[in-house]
């Protein structure tokens, strides 16, 4: 192309207007920099009077994190605010904000099935980073608990805030009055003694979480005790196989004898139904030992015994602490998390029944340390003897949660599909059997190759913590 | 001389201050309206992923093709189908009903239009968490009432038959008192000296209704029609609250769907083919329903009955 005078002047002109134009980015983004350096500096110096903005699912697990506040000013001079998420849909809303890189949050609370997306997408700074990993004591941290939960790639990614496992709970009146001996032994035992126990509407068989949401681990529960896997090596599902249809048609037969507005029963409905002395059995999370010992919240104080689920235990949920990778304040929010996991604090709220946490240190497993925050006994030393020893026994036999990256996905179609066969819209065969296929696309879409080695990895981490799987 | 008129530039006078008016909202219509539905149309041509670590690549119209094999897509487009089919029925019925009613009750129709309204400013959030408690299994009014008249008592939204028609009651409940609203404003706005002239004619009540007022009013009908088909089509706050789609997927709306799948699942692509597929489907319809209501309100005079004609 030529160019002519005139031409060459307009290049000229407008090769020196971008270039001023260049010149002013530059300089725009030097000021942005420097801004973005501004709060860098104030919240380093803000750390002095340090507040450390502490995402968690909000209601009763967040009290902890309110009880220690003086003594966490007192200590290291940073108090916490929480953002209390909810409960059903606290992984949408985190990663909404973690995608934007957005700084809003220093700790992560989160159960350990996120771990796997938030390290391989970057979310979380290594603690053994922005630390010592011996600040953690980990050895006495419960082995299923330990590297499993915490940790990726080799690096220490989180420490543990609650270590969640079912047990079974279950009234020692009804069970004498009933001539029952023995809490049940396998799930044919279990289903046996809901339907002898069954007198509804007074009082009903047996309940479980039966709702939208967690259903799946219920079904899991079950499906653990039959010997099931999540996956095969290389990443076919294994949940429709004779092992899954025959835990979820049981649960689907246990259904008989629970409350009529089962597929309403979550959490807090499960809780009540057991509470309200209207259930002769549940499998539940372990801390409903302490409100159902506790009489502010319980009818059936004194009248209840724990016991481990038949043959496994599954561990759903728990909850782990991070520090955010785009938190201005990494420093703190690590001092926060290293506070709240010690074995002096955790001890001081995994009995406590005002709240939801659970034991994960060796340390904690000792029946005389069952109480409150404030140091008073929060149930009868034989009801804490029976409690702390079935945690004990569950332990042994913990089935893992599924904490892969894509795990929150593969999860909620499999409660998806467990619920449509609770509900009656699908035999166990068929909901299982499009759970598996729903399974496969979402291995295809995160990318086959990965998924393996990442199940593998995890497999692994469970097995060299003794854990049988 | 012949005065040479200059030619008024492209940027002249008001030209420029009307150009000028009209640019801040031509740039916030492009950058929150148009940049996002060309955005989300060239993501339905991908496979992107927002939390998986292989890159997103093009993949033509094959997220339309797997909407098509995609089960749960076709339960939750029956879902939305059903509830708006039902809720634009009903509410409408109800609505005609209770317009018709207050139209004839001049003197307390402000005030009972006032108490309509309430319903429908509260946000159906709020209003959804108000209805949780009226369904409670144990300690709701509503099984209250059905014990004190020893009715078995319902679970009203975790049985899969319940369900559904349990939401279309909290929709009923918020949106027919807001659809009466509508056309008893439409039956103000007809001319009086039509029906005048019905009644000199000799016209029943049900002649009137049926040969001049519902013709009269099938405009507005048609905008009712359409506004509530939109608002019953994307439902999303009542079902999250209440059911999150449950039992099973008996509750799960297309809107709810393509929810879980974009901000559950991060399943970016596949959910923005999906909402281009709900704009589609009522785009179809709502054009269907304006050519309805384009069409000439006479009838040929071959339809009109004996009685009429001789008028």
């Amino acid at each position: 192309m030529q160019v002519g005078p005139i031409s060459r002047r307009r290049f000229l002109s407008t090769s020196a207007k971008a270039g001023a134009a260049l010149a002013m980015g530059g300089a725009v983004t030097t000021f942005l920099e420097a801004c973005s350096a501004t709060p860098n500096a104030s919240s380093a110096a803000a750390s002095a009077s340090g507040t450390v903005a502490v995402e968690i699912d909000e209601g009763q697990n967040a009290n902890p994190f309110q009880w220690f506040n003086p003594n966490m000013k007192a200590k290291f001079g940073a108090t916490t605010n929480i953002i209390g998420l909810p409960f059903v849909g606290q992984y949408e809303k985190i990663v909404a904000e973690m995608v934007t890189r957005s700084s809003v949050y220093d700790v992560l609370v989160f159960p350990p099935q996120m771990l796997g997306d938030f390290v391989s997408n970057g979310f979380l700074a290594p603690l053994s980073e922005l630390g010592n990993e011996s600040d953690f004591n980990l050895t006495d941290v419960l082995p299923a608990y330990r590297d499993p939960n915490l940790r990726r790639n080799g690096k220490l990614y989180a420490a543990m805030y609650d270590g969640d496992i079912l047990q079974i709970a279950y009234r020692t009146d009804i069970f004498s009055a009933a001539g029952i001996s023995q809490p049940p032994q396998t799930w044919d035992d279990f289903l046996n003694i809901a339907k002898e126990l069954h007198k509804p509407p007074t009082q009903y068989g047996n309940a479980f979480l039966a709702q939208r949401g967690f259903c799946y681990a219920w079904f899991m529960n079950i499906f653990a005790a039959l010997g099931g896997k999540w996956f095969t090596a290389d990443m076919k599902p294994a949940i429709n196989t004779d092992q899954g249809v025959q835990a979820l048609q049981m649960l689907v037969n246990l259904k008989q004898y629970a409350p009529p507005n089962i597929l309403q029963i979550g959490y807090q409905e499960l809780n009540e139904a057991y509470l309200n002395g209207s259930t002769a059995m549940v499998v539940q999370w372990d801390d409903l030992a302490l409100k159902a010992e506790d009489p502010s919240q319980s009818k059936v104080v004194g009248k209840n015994a724990y016991a481990p689920c038949p043959v496994r235990n599954y561990m759903p949920y728990s909850r782990v602490m991070a520090v955010s990778a785009f938190s201005k304040n990494q420093q703190n929010a690590y001092k926060v998390i290293q506070y709240m996991d010690s074995a002096d604090v955790s001890i001081k709220y995994v009995y406590d029944p005002k709240c939801g946490e659970d034991p994960f240190r060796q340390s904690h497993l000792d029946a005389s340390k069952v109480k409150d925050h404030l140091g008073n006994p929060s149930m009868p030393a034989a009801q804490a003897q029976s409690y702390v020893g079935a945690i004990k026994t569950c332990l042994t036999t913990g089935y893992p949660e599924l904490s892969i990256p894509g795990a929150p996905r593969y999860l909620d179609i499999l409660d998806l599909f467990v619920n449509e066969a609770l509900a009656g819209s699908l035999t166990p065969s068929q909901a299982l059997t499009q759970a598996a296929n729903e399974w496969d696309s979402i291995t295809a879409s995160l990318g086959q190759d990965n998924q393996v080695k990442a199940y593998s990895d995890w497999v692994n981490a469970f097995h060299a913590a003794g854990v049988t799987y | 001389m012949m005065a040479t008129r200059r030619r008024p530039s492209r940027w002249s006078g008001g030209r420029r201050f009307a150009l000028l008016t009209v640019a801040p909202a031509t740039i916030i219509l492009i950058v929150l309206s148009v940049f996002p539905l060309l955005y989300s149309l060239r993501l339905s041509f991908t496979d992107q992923q927002l939390l998986s670590l292989v890159p997103p690549r093009f993949v033509g119209l094959a997220n339309y093709a797997q909407l098509l094999q995609d089960n749960l897509f076709w339960s939750s487009l029956g879902v939305a189908a059903a509830f708006a089919l039902s809720v634009v029925t009903v509410q409408l019925g109800v609505g005609l009903a209770l317009a018709l009613a207050l139209y004839r009750l001049p003197r307390y129709q402000q005030f009972i239009a006032t108490l309509l309204l309430i319903p429908s400013i509260l946000s159906s959030s709020v209003a959804s968490f108000q209805w949780r408690s009226l369904f409670d299994y144990s300690s709701g009014p509503l099984n209250y009432f059905l014990g004190l008249l020893h009715l078995p008592l319902l679970s009203w939204t975790a049985d899969p038959r319940l369900a559904l028609p349990s939401l279309l009651l909290v929709d009923f409940w918020q949106w027919t008192p807001f659809v009466t609203l509508l056309l008893l404003a439409g039956l103000h706005a007809l001319p009086a000296s039509v029906f005048e002239a019905a009644r000199v004619d000799g016209s029943s009540s049900w002649q009137i209704l049926r040969y001049q007022t519902l013709p009269l009013l099938r405009r507005v009908i048609a905008i009712t029609v359409i506004l509530r088909l939109i608002g019953a089509f994307k439902v999303f706050d009542i079902i999250y609250v209440l059911t999150a789609g449950g039992p099973g997927s008996a509750t799960e709306s297309l809107a709810f769907y393509n929810y879980v799948q974009g901000f559950r699942y991060f399943s970016v692509g596949y959910s923005a083919a999906m909402s281009y597929v709900s704009v589609i489907i009522v785009i179809v319809l709502a054009r269907v329903i304006l050519r309805y209501m384009e069409r000439p309100v006479g009838r040929p005079a071959a339809d009109v009955p004996v009685a009429e004609a001789a008028v």
